[in-house]
């Protein structure tokens, strides 16, 4: 049997990788999911914030100070605009925020009762805060000499000028942030799990080639059996997705610099599990489809929607909580989780549950596979 | 030494019988016939042949030995030529015949060696490197019986290989299934071209609704429908023909109207001919010849089975 197996698998290999659609198909395509994400998240991965300032107060002291203050700040790059400007400029991507500065806002710090500052952003309080927090704690140190002085400008403006002159010194350090590289991970193995699971019913989709061809019933004709043919496509199947991981994963810490922070030890086994599964869906849709269209479109039917609930596509937390619990039947959320909790410092030995729903995935494509091929393995359909 | 013995075989579908009963030798050194028309259950009993189906009922034994036991055994002594061309498109010709040997276990020397000889047997060994995919349907054929001889089985199956191809591949491979036969093999062959099985088959039988309704050499079945005769009538082309008053005809079995002939299937004992060409003459019919048939073989497989072995 094993000579038998080696002989097809050698065979299907060789005919496989001979044409040059099948290199792109298997190793090419992972890898452009890994260049989109890449694309995707390389405009955050500087670090740096940028800010846009919309100064509708004029040539105030108070107000250029301010601005001075937002300038001097760490990882922070400004850039001074009108509010149109601003707001079209937030929405593409080119400014993380802005900050606008109403008419009369230097007058009223004077005063003691500061006018609340417009910040505007598309990216949440995580882009916000950092710079929200800062400058309101400097105007509230400038409202608060307003508040004493008490409407007194000439007491204000000496007051202001000998708080301006005092030396500050602000110590800051920089922690590397991981989020990105995170987000960049996440992502890339999104894609990888969508190309694993198209390359796997392609690679089953032979049986059903070999079949409309008729040299299936050739191949039975002869002392190979029809198990030991289907086991030889799970083979090939196999070796040419662990091929897909290996060079997917390589590429992206070598070429991209898209550090996972999982060792290869427990990326690739699981990322394998998850192949293995996908090999049984592959067999599942190849079983019931009739003919190579039918596993065809049925494959775009199964892994296409399937991929987007489960957040191969994009971040599974953007998504609604119904859709969230749907993700929850799908193998794909399981590997996604997984890979997320090895990136928060879970160990492999934690990820028991998802280990065993992800094998338990496979046994059950598998079986139903092998028992609807045991019910159609019917000569008439094929001579 | 019967190389192939079945006894009692039956295959059912569900209610639907489509193998009833069956028993048949085929002996070594034959080219055994096997005929019947579309869904008469000649493929099921190659299936089965071939361990591709299995029997409800019934055993075949090969070599001696019962395949149902020994799948392993027959099928390493078996080559089947499929009707259908089950070639790969995208391989040479050289890697198809070297895999389909290399299933039956042929490796290193011996499988090149046997290689090469299957292709210069079919006549392929100068297109060895070329993509079947270029092929004629003749060369097509011929590959397809190359990947079925190269592990040099006992028995050949050839499951209709001459169908779509032009005359001089067909002649090439009835050529080459004759040498095949004068090397030893023992062939099974099934055409739907008569004349092929006439002319190179020595043993011939003939299925029908699942069952083996005769059985012997061509000479043998001819026998059988001596009390018949084929009158033969050339006419020029006409509208209309008398067909339902010819067959009212004393003695007149069928008649089928093929171009510009009439073929009219009689009783051998009734002189009828006069009342015939009569019918003819009244209904405005142009004769142009008129010749009575020795009986060939499509003459026994119409009387048999009443209908055209292309139907």
């Amino acid at each position: 049997m094993l000579r038998d197996m080696s002989w097809l698998i050698r065979k299907t290999l060789k005919n496989t990788f001979r044409s040059k659609l099948s290199w792109f198909v298997y190793l090419g395509l992972p890898l452009v999911g890994v260049l989109i994400s890449t694309l995707l998240y390389s405009n955050s991965n500087s670090g740096i914030l940028r800010i846009g300032i919309v100064n509708n107060d004029g040539h105030q002291v108070i107000t250029q100070d301010a601005i001075r203050f937002i300038q001097g700040l760490n990882q922070v790059e400004i850039t001074m605009t009108d509010e149109q400007t601003l707001r079209s400029d937030i929405v593409a991507n080119k400014l993380d925020s802005g900050l606008i500065f109403d008419p009369g806002f230097a007058v009223s710090v004077q005063d003691g009762n500061p006018k609340r500052i417009n910040l505007v952003s598309v990216k949440g309080a995580q882009v916000t805060i950092y710079v929200k927090s800062l400058l309101q704690s400097y105007i509230s140190n400038v409202a608060a000499i307003g508040k004493g002085t008490n409407g007194d400008h000439t007491a204000f403006d000496r007051i202001y000028s000998e708080y301006s002159k005092q030396s500050f010194k602000l110590t800051s350090e920089s922690v590397s942030d991981s989020s990105n590289v995170r987000d960049m991970t996440y992502q890339s193995i999104g894609f990888l799990i969508t190309f694993m699971m198209f390359s796997a019913v392609n690679l089953s989709e032979l049986i059903l080639k070999d079949k409309e061809n008729r040299t299936f019933l050739r191949l039975l004709s002869s002392p190979v059996s029809a198990r030991t043919y289907v086991l030889s496509n799970v083979v090939v199947n196999a070796l040419i997705i662990l091929l897909q991981i290996l060079v997917t994963v390589f590429l992206m810490k070598s070429v991209f610099h898209i550090d996972s922070g999982i060792p290869y030890g427990q990326l690739v086994p699981i990322l394998l599990l998850f192949g293995l599964a996908s090999i049984g869906l592959s067999l599942l849709i190849v079983a019931f489809a009739k003919s190579s269209q039918a596993a065809g479109a049925m494959q775009n039917l199964i892994i296409t929607p399937t991929c987007l609930l489960s957040g191969c596509f994009f971040p599974i937390g953007i998504m609604p909580n119904a859709v969230q619990k749907i993700s929850n039947f799908l193998p794909q959320h399981w590997l996604l989780d997984s890979i997320d909790k090895l990136q928060h410092g879970e160990g492999f030995g934690s990820l028991g549950l998802n280990l065993a729903i992800l094998i338990a995935f496979t046994a059950a494509f598998a079986l139903i596979a092998i028992y609807r091929f045991g019910r159609n393995n019917d000569t008439r359909l094929f001579v | 030494m019967n190389v192939l013995e079945i006894h009692n075989l039956t295959k059912k579908f569900g209610d639907f019988i489509a193998v009833d009963n069956i028993t048949l030798n085929v002996r070594e050194g034959e080219i055994f016939g096997f005929l019947g028309a579309n869904g008469a259950g000649k493929s099921t009993t190659i299936n089965m042949i071939c361990s591709l189906l299995r029997s409800t009922k019934g055993e075949i034994s090969l070599l001696g030995r019962t395949i149902a036991t020994n799948v392993k055994f027959a099928k390493m002594n078996t080559g089947i030529v499929p009707q259908d061309i089950s070639i790969y498109e995208n391989m040479t010709a050289y890697e198809n015949v070297s895999f389909f040997a290399g299933l039956y276990g042929l490796r290193g020397t011996l499988l090149k060696e046997r290689t090469e000889e299957a292709l210069e047997f079919v006549g392929l060994a100068d297109k060895h490197k070329s993509f079947p995919k270029n092929f004629s349907g003749g060369m097509k054929r011929r590959l397809n019986i190359a990947c079925a001889i190269a592990h040099r089985p006992k028995l050949i199956i050839m499951d209709e290989p001459t169908v779509g191809i032009d005359p001089q591949s067909r002649n090439y491979i009835l050529n080459s299934v004759k040498k095949l036969n004068q090397m030893g093999c023992t062939i099974i062959y099934t055409s739907h071209y008569m004349e092929e099985v006439e002319e190179i088959c020595t043993q011939i039988a003939i299925i029908d609704h699942g069952k083996i309704i005769a059985e012997g050499t061509k000479e043998q079945l001819k026998a059988i429908i001596t009390d018949t005769k084929d009158i033969w009538i050339g006419i020029k082309a006409a509208d209309t023909l008398p067909i339902d008053q010819l067959k009212q005809i004393q003695g007149v079995m069928t008649v089928r109207h093929e171009e510009n002939t009439i073929k009219i299937n009689s009783k051998g004992e009734v002189n009828n001919l006069n009342l015939i060409i009569q019918q003819l003459i009244k209904d405005d019919v142009e004769i142009r010849s008129v010749e009575e048939q020795a009986p060939n073989l499509e003459t026994v497989f119409l009387t048999l089975t009443g209908r055209n072995l292309r139907d």
